[in-house]
């Protein structure tokens, strides 16, 4: 059929109405898709008999959509949910509140372990710095009594048979009793030994412990100060067990030296 | 006017703002169609109803490339109001008794009242051949075949389709007539 036939023949009218047959149908479909004319009277058709229909029932009641609404809304979970702007601004908001929160508390966070940290190099710095102006006022001490009149400097070199390069110094004050000790040339005493510090009388030989080097007794500086020394032939430096001994091991004599009157 | 496909498409995938369109575009033709049915107009709205909701489950079972949306359209509001007028609430209906068509039921009092283009009905009124208001209300408000309807006008099968040709043609100059 020609395009003016099938416009003319009914089929389109029917084809509207629904009352042809499946094959029917795909003729009319196929001369649709092949003839715009086709089409143009198919919609002019459905036209005019939607509107016979309008005219015939009149106005719909307002109230039908609604219920209609009502029933299909959410029935298929197809339906594409709509957004809420609202919502979503509401959220991306607390979001970003939230994530400055964060930040500024990680920020804080970090600027108290560093405000820690210093505080800690501060305290270090103060303690090394007590330490040298400690260690100043000694050394200026010891100084005073190098030089001082009152003290004696007793020279204890090192027992060839022992220790060849060790070394003492004594600075003794006659007159208080008092004397200084400086263990410098002495080799660090193994573990478990001490040294012991001797004033000696030569004839007869009595030897009489003023005391012990201890370490943790000393001064940084190795310098030891013992007290109420009886005036003296001489001074014997010995290395003896911890805690010290009554009488000097001979054999372990590190130095001695004479007070020359 | 052209079948609003992309509206339909969307719909099918989902869309109940295009479902909503649609009945906007429709609801009132389908609702004539029911009320060529069903007289009570509450059993009409109804029925209406009903059938959209029909419209929005079943979506995906229309076809484009067989037939018109609005052929789809009228199958499910004539069985739908076929169901009705099966049901009890129907049988106890007593506007139901009588069998008017749609040409009687544009000009009744109850629908006049409510219309504003009483003008455009007039105009349909006196258009339609009796044979023409006869084989529209079959074949399109009813849905017959054409060998139902050739049967019910004692008329050759042959003759239907040059004959609904014409009449529709006479509706179409009303149509224009009334622009």
């Amino acid at each position: 059929m020609t395009e003016e036939e099938i416009i003319a023949s009914g089929l389109l009218e029917l084809y509207v109405t629904g009352s042809l047959s499946a094959e029917e149908i795909q003729e009319v479909e196929s001369a649709m898709t092949k003839y715009p004319s086709v089409k143009k009277e198919v919609a002019k058709i459905e036209a005019s008999l939607l509107h016979l229909s309008e005219t015939v029932g009149g106005e719909v009641s307002p109230e039908v959509w609604p219920r209609i609404s009502q029933k299909t809304n959410n029935v298929r979970s197809m339906e594409t949910p709509k957004r809420n702007w609202n919502a979503l601004t509401g959220w991306a908001a607390a979001i970003l509140f939230f994530g400055g929160l964060v930040y500024l508390l990680k920020q804080n966070s970090d600027l108290n372990g560093t405000l820690r940290k210093v505080r800690t190099q501060n305290v270090v710095i103060n303690e090394q710095s007590e330490k040298a102006q400690i260690q100043l006022a000694e050394a200026t001490d010891l100084l005073e009594v190098v030089r001082s009149n009152n003290f004696k400097a007793i020279q204890l070199p090192g027992n060839v048979a022992v220790a060849p390069t060790a070394y003492a110094t004594v600075y003794y004050n006659s007159d208080e009793q008092i004397a200084y000790i400086d263990a410098k040339g002495l080799p660090k005493p193994p573990k478990g030994k001490v040294y012991q510090v001797w004033s000696l009388i030569m004839d007869p030989l009595t030897p009489r412990s003023i005391g012990l080097l201890d370490a943790s007794q000393g001064n940084t500086m190795e310098f030891y100060k013992v007290e109420n020394v009886p005036t003296p032939e001489a001074f014997g430096i010995t290395l003896e067990p911890e805690g010290g001994s009554e009488q000097p091991t001979l054999s372990q004599l590190y130095t001695l030296g004479t007070v020359t009157p | 006017m052209e079948q609003p496909n992309q509206l339909i498409s969307e719909m099918q995938q989902g869309s109940h703002a295009a479902f909503s369109e649609l009945y906007t575009m429709y609801s009132k033709a389908i609702y004539g169609v029911i009320c060529t049915f069903i007289r009570d107009e509450n059993l009409a709205e109804e029925v209406l109803q009903d059938v959209f909701v029909k419209v929005w489950k079943n979506a995906t079972s229309y076809n484009p490339n067989k037939g018109r949306f609005y052929t789809w359209l009228l199958n499910i509001a004539r069985n739908t109001s076929i169901d009705m007028t099966r049901s009890k609430a129907f049988k106890n209906s007593a506007k139901n008794l009588t069998t008017e068509n749609f040409v009687d039921i544009m000009a009744g009092h109850d629908t006049l009242s409510k219309r504003t283009d009483a003008i455009g009905i007039k105009k349909y009124i006196d258009a339609l051949k009796p044979v023409c208001i006869q084989i529209i209300e079959l074949l399109y408000f009813k849905g017959y075949t054409q060998a139902e309807t050739a049967e019910e006008l004692n008329s050759p099968l042959g003759t239907i389709k040059s004959r609904a040709r014409n009449c529709i043609g006479d509706l179409r100059k009303v149509l224009l007539s009334n622009k």
